[in-house]
């Protein structure tokens, strides 16, 4: 694919300037109800299945302070993002490979309903309305949860390779 | 036994040592955080400058500020003797300043603008912003080249408006959804659909008499003072443009 296969902070490097171009701009056809997917969610995921729990803690606690910083104070999105890592590190060691079963679509779907509940729940605590929160978490839970199997089975498969030209 | 095995696992130095890297990077997005994304903002608005709406709308909208200007004397001039001594008033000073809107979040739990321009350019923390029609939100943090606006549509944002012609006073609060909800004080208010919503000239955050938006429908039984809807006059979603003081 690449003629100079990419090592891991290359590889990082990359993704992270991806992601903050889709969080800032994510295009029009990509949103469902204008809501963009939880690009979080959908980076997440396969970082911590392939790297384990306390890189998908590490993962989540930077990617969590890093969604913050695009958002000002308020809500924050930190300790959804880093229970999320923790659990999805437990799945490095499962024994039937996550890529090849309908489970990365789940996970996406229970991950952001999380992220978006935790978001909701700071905002009851906040005393502020927002209307329509049910019906664009839905919108968002959904299109990460079709995604998913997509994005993330490819960059599982690329987070394992990358890996394990390290040895770990 | 199994739990201690665990936690020692977790400590093992060789792990502890692995994660020298991580905490390099903690340290460096703690201080993105501390500094509310002023590098990550920076460097996206260097991405995306390719991208940046063209220069059409704003010397459009530079035109149609003298023509604005020009009825907004023509309505102020009654008033101007009172509001010579208000203190809100004599903040509004400086030029304004033109900035284009390089990113649009007016969906889900944030509804926010990222502007091209910032401090460099001098936007300060809680500038007032406005598009052709209308304000649409504050300045809530700037970096050196780009700036944040909350807009009046966030569920945080709550300013004092009034009708125009110094009737019924209330509060307008965000509730994430385009049109932001006008809770008015006191009970003893006429208002009828179509009133013109303006900044209130107690507020000390924006600058008396900018105009808002209309009443889109009224609430009359709400309790304990009456409550309305409010359509906001500046597009937020096809605005490209916007003007800063």
């Amino acid at each position: 694919m690449l003629r100079q296969p990419l090592n891991r902070v290359q590889a990082l490097l990359l993704s992270a300037a991806v992601l903050l171009l889709l969080f800032m701009a994510t295009p029009g056809w990509l949103r469902l109800d204008g809501m963009p997917p939880s690009w979080s969610v959908l980076w997440l995921l396969p970082w911590a299945v392939v790297e384990g729990p306390w890189s998908g803690l590490m993962a989540g606690l930077v990617l969590g302070l890093a969604v913050d910083g695009l958002h000002g104070d308020g809500l924050t999105t930190l300790p959804a993002l880093v229970l999320l890592g923790l659990w999805w590190g437990q799945f490095r060691d499962a024994r039937r490979p996550l890529e090849r079963s309908t489970t990365l679509g789940l996970q996406a779907l229970l991950g952001t309903l999380l992220l978006n509940g935790s978001l909701a729940l700071q905002l009851f605590w906040r005393g502020e309305v927002m209307l329509l929160a049910w019906q664009f978490t839905a919108a968002q839970a959904l299109l990460t949860a079709l995604l998913a199997p997509m994005l993330c089975s490819l960059q599982l498969l690329f987070w394992r390779r990358v890996a394990t030209r390290y040895g770990r | 036994m199994a739990l201690g095995r665990r936690l020692n696992r977790l400590l093992d130095r060789s792990l502890v040592l692995s994660t020298g890297p991580w905490l390099v990077v903690l340290a460096v997005v703690l201080g993105i955080r501390l500094s509310k994304g002023a590098p990550l903002a920076d460097l996206y608005a260097q991405f995306s400058r390719p991208f940046w709406p063209g220069t059409a709308q704003s010397e459009w909208l530079q035109q149609a500020s003298d023509l604005e200007s020009q009825q907004r004397i023509a309505l102020l001039e009654g008033e101007l003797a009172r509001l010579q001594d208000d203190r809100a008033q004599r903040q509004q000073s400086g030029p304004w300043i033109t900035a284009p809107v390089i990113s649009r979040r007016i969906e889900g739990w944030w509804q926010q603008l990222e502007l091209g321009t910032g401090a460099l350019a001098g936007i300060k923390p809680g500038a007032v912003v406005t598009g052709p029609g209308g304000v649409l939100g504050r300045v809530a943090s700037v970096t050196p080249t780009t700036a944040r606006v909350t807009l009046l549509t966030d569920p945080s944002s709550r300013v004092g408006v009034e009708l125009q012609g110094n009737r019924g006073h209330g509060l307008l609060l965000g509730e994430g959804i385009s049109r932001p909800r006008l809770k008015f004080l006191n009970n003893d208010v006429t208002v009828q659909p179509g009133d013109v919503v303006v900044t209130s000239k107690a507020s000390s955050l924006f600058p008396a008499n900018l105009i808002i938006g209309v009443v889109q429908s009224v609430d009359t039984q709400a309790g304990p003072a009456p409550e309305g809807l409010v359509q906001l006059s500046a597009p937020v979603e096809s605005i490209d443009w916007v003007r800063v003081r």
